[in-house]
């Protein structure tokens, strides 16, 4: 797996904001939900604010093999559906890119 | 709930099962029934609070921490999740006749069927419970 994940984000606010996601994304929420499935193959990388090795997330990106980054505080409020941003796995960092 | 605590200090798979369903059944009943009370209604909500979250993301998994240092070959608590989460065939079969291993691996698995458990399209019934709820609760609640 790389380290470094590229790509535009999809903040998560509900349940129905996973039937929006038509592309490649890289997903944001506080937390997930079991709706995420359908979408599992659009996903590049989840980001969490939840940081827990049993919540959703957590299970649900271990079964599908997708990278997870949990415990990022206020991400849903940082990034919004649309910012190209750069997730560095190694150093727990998000980055907006141009 | 007490007793699903007692069963999980035990590690009483069977019992640990049992337990669940029979909260998942009454918070059902509950949610279901038009003759519920407010006092029914916060009972299903302690039980959403203690089957959705408390016992999965802090009791098992805590459970879990304190078990797979028992495990040997020695593996780690994330290599266990990983294992049994990508079906890792490989070390599945390294495993396959450690009991303690085994033993912790059926008990995830019995916590992942609540954890990911949908009803009505939707996690744990949680919009029917909140339709419910929503209706019965008092105008001077806070």
């Amino acid at each position: 797996m790389s380290n470094i994940i590229t790509g535009k984000a999809t903040v998560i606010k509900s349940n129905k904001d996973y039937y929006k996601i038509k592309k490649e994304t890289i997903l944001i929420a506080d937390h997930t939900h079991p709706d995420i499935v359908i979408v599992m193959d659009k996903i590049k990388c989840i980001i969490t604010e939840l940081d827990n090795k049993l919540c959703h997330a957590a299970i649900v990106s271990r079964e599908y093999k997708k990278p997870l980054l949990m415990g990022v505080q206020n991400a849903t409020k940082k990034f919004k559906t649309g910012d190209k941003i750069m997730v560095d796995f190694k150093n727990k960092l998000i980055k907006k890119i141009k | 709930m007490i007793n699903l605590l007692k069963h999980t200090y035990l590690l009483d798979l069977s019992a640990i099962k049992g337990d669940i369903e029979r909260l998942w059944k009454r918070y059902q009943k509950i949610i279901g029934d038009k003759k519920s009370s407010w006092e029914d209604l916060n009972e299903a909500r302690a039980t959403l609070y203690f089957l959705g979250h408390l016992y999965p993301e802090h009791l098992a998994l805590e459970s879990l921490e304190r078990r797979i240092k028992f495990v040997k070959p020695k593996i780690t608590l994330d290599k266990f999740f990983l294992i049994i989460d990508k079906n890792d065939v490989k070390n599945l079969k390294k495993y396959s006749k450690n009991e303690k291993f085994n033993k912790l691996k059926e008990f995830y698995l019995i916590v992942k069927s609540i954890k990911n458990r949908v009803k009505n399209g939707v996690y744990l019934d949680e919009e029917r419970f909140n339709n419910v709820y929503s209706k019965l609760e008092p105008k001077n609640y806070f």
